[in-house]
């Protein structure tokens, strides 16, 4: 079989160099696909190939013998090209116009012979183009015409095909049809096909071997799964895009991002320069054993400036399912005595979300330290610019945890009041913003409140101070999202249930519930001036307990009891006595996952309480336990770091 | 030749039902005899209705060898030799304009509408009345002019590239141009009648004679014999445009410089003998590919040629009782329209300038 290779090869018109010192093996018996942006030099290179333009340095060695050194005519029975928009003169027949392709086998005076005919029959077969053979080519279709075209090509019977964007003004069924052909002929007579095409996801699938050319050097070789990258892409076709396995093919499909119409997280990431599949520069390496590739030397100008390590870092927003979000206090507000909203805000909330329901979507409120600062380093490494990799962020927390609270500050659990986007109409602002509502637990000492570390920067808090958070970045997150403990699946009928500490929570949840629900919330708060404005537009019916001189929990277990009546013996199985949890020591946090029940209960706060309340309702009422969900969020005489 | 150029186009024939291309093929025969035919019966016809009616007796028997006083003379030295010339000036012409148009692929693209034609004829002026040359001379003058003109019009029109209308643009610049460069001479010339400067704007065959035969004779059938049949088999590989060419082992540029040379002396010795026939190199081909209803068949645009120069000369010759009109007028009266024609059908099809 024929072999061609480049060595070298310097291309250039009129002292412009338009291919510069390229060396190419074109693997024999196989399809290779050139690809590249306009003017990157990939039909100059194919010109080249084909003996047609020669080269200003370095060879194109057809079997080992520079071509410039064969006749135009030997050359011409072993390598066959079809030009970009070859012209196929008025009123020809597609025969005739195939018949062509004999000329380099026709000697000066033979003429058309028995072989050069059969010759012809055997290219109208194998292009399907029988049935056309006596039709006129301009009569003809895009893709028939295409076709005629290629079985010409044929007809000349090399071993090398070398074809110029064979696809071009072709409908996309066209395109196919076209690129079967050249497949088919591959396949069944082996032989070695170099295609220039300019689509990507076409060329990804049809190509045994794809050459990435930029700027007249091989950017990246190799097959298509290794090359095709969405790095390939950015710096090969200056657009950024999103790489993802071909449903169809199975190879690598290209989507790209424009600017507009286009997914605000994608468009983020793209204006960003972020790619998500790096790691191209080891596959092309190994792929491409013996040709230096300009990968190497590209490699570190196309990075981000700050990235020092190659391929490995990438910003926090692209992998990391959870964002620390640096915020100012925008607004604050006093509820009610026991209630204090704080309105934060900043540009990292642009990241902020779930795309989905917004049902007890909690956040990590991060307190700093008395005159220090939360933004540690493992903190700092959160945030959506950040530079990380997923492995080294891993155990963050654990490290966290390690350190001084009195250096790190305090990590407390919110519930989101109300997210505000860019743009609602209730934001004023420049930027999304969040409302938080605090509970201001504690003694006013000399004027100041004293209690746990969030009610007192809720105290304290001024507009402009700074506030880190944790919270779902919605690049990655939808409703599985871990801060979403609300999950009542087709529940019709809910119970909420919870202290002062939930009544946030449960104030959200109530005006994000869709109408068709029903059920009781039920709330207990210190005092009367302490019942919030709780809009629903659900058939929930809002119950707000006030406990006065109770004790805590009291009011809100018997509401609960009164609401989730203990069922008639033997309805349902009752002594299904839950484990018991210290709840001194560990967290009570159960979560259900009611997928069919109709019903679904949601009890928060004071961990004692809401113990006592999964007791009642998973022993003496019988609940299944996957249809509650139970979360201590404090403890009585306890505070946490 | 002839029948090798047929015999290869027809190469996809088959053998029970007639494919396009055999029936193509059958048109070229049929139409190749009727324009033989035409010939042959507007010759005869000329020969007994010229500018002067003679006895049909004594043309038949000069015809038959004999020698009549006065029809002798008249056949033999003016009717014989215009016929002999204008169907070699004509078949050269249908040749040179059939070759250009099949190249560039644009009916408008033949010698005479590019300039080449005039340029020939610029040349052949010169030489006859600033240098006084009157034999072979002015033949080579008018090819180098010719091959000068069609250099220059080809470089005009940017370096190998196939721009049809660019060319054709600059070629009719440079045809203005020339076309007032042959008027300029001629008014320094000592022309004795109004019909010399007729010969030289629009074509004439009146000062035909069996030495300016023989001399269009000789080159004409040389290159007919020698490097048509190469050019036209290189032509089929250029039409393809150059890249495919040059894929199927063509050598390009030698090839081109094969056609434009071929062409243009096609074109070009002719004129220097009858001065610019209008139009003859422009119609041929397209009129031979209306009757084919397929590609321009080059030997069958020779024969188109021909014919429309001996038909244009009998019309000529008879069309008014008291004048004799140079056969250029006659071939313009009909080319002009032809051209509007054309001009419309390409526009509305896309493919023309």
């Amino acid at each position: 079989m024929a072999q061609l290779q480049a060595n070298d090869l310097t291309l250039a018109y009129d002292k412009v160099t338009i291919v510069d010192e390229l060396s190419l093996d074109i693997p024999t018996g196989e399809v290779t696909i050139v690809v590249g942006a306009n003017g990157c030099g990939k039909s100059t290179l194919l010109r080249a190939l084909s003996r047609l333009l020669k080269p200003a340095g370095g060879k194109v060695l057809l079997d080992g013998q520079d071509i410039h050194t064969k006749p135009a005519k030997e050359v011409a029975k072993t390598l066959g090209l079809l030009p970009q928009s070859p012209t196929a003169p008025d009123g020809i027949t597609a025969r005739e116009l195939i018949s062509r392709g004999r000329y380099p086998h026709q000697g000066l005076f033979k003429r058309f012979s028995a072989e050069d005919e059969a010759a012809v029959n055997r290219a109208l077969e194998l292009t399907g183009t029988m049935e056309l053979a006596d039709r006129a080519v301009d009569e003809l279709s895009g893709g028939q015409r295409q076709r005629v075209w290629i079985a010409m090509a044929l007809a000349q019977e090399t071993e090398l095909l070398l074809l110029d964007e064979p696809t071009t003004f072709l409908d996309v069924a066209h395109q196919l049809e076209v690129l079967d052909v050249i497949s088919e002929l591959n396949r069944t007579r082996g032989i070695t096909v170099v295609i220039v095409l300019h689509d990507l996801n076409l060329a990804a699938r049809y190509a045994d071997h794809l050459v990435a050319l930029r700027e007249g050097k091989i950017y990246a070789a190799g097959h298509p799964n290794e090359v095709v990258t969405e790095r390939t892409v950015k710096d090969v076709f200056g657009m950024p895009s999103r790489v993802i396995p071909d449903p169809v093919a199975g190879t690598p499909l290209v989507l790209p991002i424009g600017r507009h119409r286009v997914l605000r997280t994608e468009n983020v990431l793209a204006a960003q320069g972020i790619v998500r599949s790096p790691e191209f520069v080891e596959l092309t390496k190994s792929a491409v054993k013996q040709e230096p590739t300009v990968a190497d030397e590209l490699q570190t100008p196309v990075l981000a400036p700050q990235e020092v390590e190659p391929a490995q870092l990438r910003p926090g927003a692209e992998h990391l399912a959870t964002l620390a979000y640096q915020c100012m206090v925008m607004r604050t507000q006093d509820l009610t005595p026991a209630f204090r909203r704080i309105t934060v805000g900043g540009t990292d909330l642009s990241h902020f979300g779930t795309n989905s329901h917004s049902l007890d979507m909690r956040i990590k409120l991060l307190l700093p330290p008395a005159g220090g600062s939360a933004l540690t380093e493992e903190i700092a490494a959160l945030r959506p610019e950040a530079l990380s990799s997923p492995a080294g962020q891993e155990g963050w927390y654990r490290r966290w945890l390690s350190i001084d609270p009195s250096s790190r500050g305090y990590m407390r659990t919110y519930t989101v009041r109300a997210f505000r986007e860019v743009g609602h109409r209730d934001n004023l602002g420049d930027t999304a913003e969040l409302d938080i509502d605090f509970v201001m637990h504690g003694q006013v000492v000399n004027g100041a409140l004293q209690g746990g570390p969030a009610t007192e920067f809720a105290d304290r808090a001024q507009v402009g101070d700074e506030l880190l958070l944790l919270g779902p970045n919605r690049a990655l997150s939808d409703e599985t999202y871990g801060g979403i403990e609300f999950r009542p699946g087709g529940a019709r009928r809910v119970v909420l249930a919870g202290d002062e500490t939930a009544a946030p929570a449960i104030c959200a949840i109530l005006e994000a519930l869709p109408a068709n629900v029903t059920g009781h919330a039920l709330i207990e708060v210190p005092d009367t001036d302490d019942i919030l404005g709780a809009s629903t537009r659900s058939g929930v019916s809002v119950q707000w307990l006030t406990r006065g001189t109770n004790e805590h929990g009291v009011l809100l277990a018997a509401a609960v009891k009164d609401v989730v009546a203990i069922p008639a013996a033997g309805a349902v199985h009752t002594d299904a006595d839950p484990e018991d949890i210290d709840i001194d020591e560990q967290i009570l946090w159960e979560t259900g996952a009611a997928e069919s029940a109709p019903f679904y209960a949601w009890i928060a706060g004071e961990a004692g309480m809401v113990k006592e309340l999964r007791r009642y309702l998973v022993r003496e009422a019988g609940i299944n336990r996957k249809q509650v969900a139970f979360m201590g969020y404090w403890r009585r005489g306890k505070t946490e770091n | 030749m002839s029948s090798k150029e047929i015999t290869s186009t027809t190469s996809g024939l088959e053998a029970n039902k007639p494919t396009r291309a055999a029936a193509r093929s059958h048109r070229v025969h049929r139409s190749v005899l009727w324009m033989a035919l035409a010939i042959v019966v507007t010759a005869l016809a000329y020969l007994f209705w010229g500018r002067d009616r003679l006895p049909a007796v004594e043309v038949l028997q000069v015809l038959g060898g004999e020698k009549v006083p006065g029809t002798s003379f008249i056949i033999m030295s003016d009717r014989l030799p215009r016929l002999a010339v204008g169907a070699l000036a004509g078949a050269g012409l249908g040749i040179s304009g059939a070759l250009f148009q099949r190249w560039l692929g644009n009916p408008l693209a033949s010698p005479d509408v590019i300039g080449v034609g005039y340029g020939a004829s610029a040349a052949a002026v010169f030489a006859m009345i600033v240098l006084g040359y009157n034999d072979w001379k002015l033949n080579a003058f008018a090819l180098a002019g010719g091959l000068l003109v069609a250099a220059l019009i080809y470089w005009l029109s940017a370096s190998g590239k196939r721009t049809g209308s660019r060319l054709i643009l600059a070629g009719l610049a440079i045809g203005a141009m020339l076309q007032a460069l042959i008027q300029y001479l001629l008014t320094q010339a000592q022309l004795n009648t109004a019909s010399d400067v007729m010969h030289w704007l629009t074509g004439s065959l009146s000062s035909s004679n069996w030495d300016s035969a023989l001399l269009l004779l000789v080159p004409l059938g040389t290159i007919a014999v020698f490097l048509l049949p190469f050019v036209l088999r290189q032509l089929k590989m250029l039409e393809l445009g150059e890249d495919a060419a040059a894929a199927l082992g063509l050598n390009v540029g030698w090839a081109r410089v094969l056609l434009v040379f071929v062409a243009v002396a096609m074109g070009a010795l002719p004129i220097a003998v009858t001065g610019p026939l209008a139009f003859v190199a422009f119609l041929a081909g397209p009129i031979s590919a209306a009757l084919t209803r397929g590609p321009i068949n080059i030997p069958l645009a020779a024969l188109t040629g021909a014919t429309l120069v001996i038909v244009a000369n009998f019309f000529a010759a008879n069309l008014f009782a008291d004048l004799s009109l140079p056969v250029g007028v006659i071939t313009g009266a009909f080319g002009a329209p032809f051209l509007i024609w054309v001009l419309v059908r390409t526009n509305s099809t896309g493919s023309g300038g």
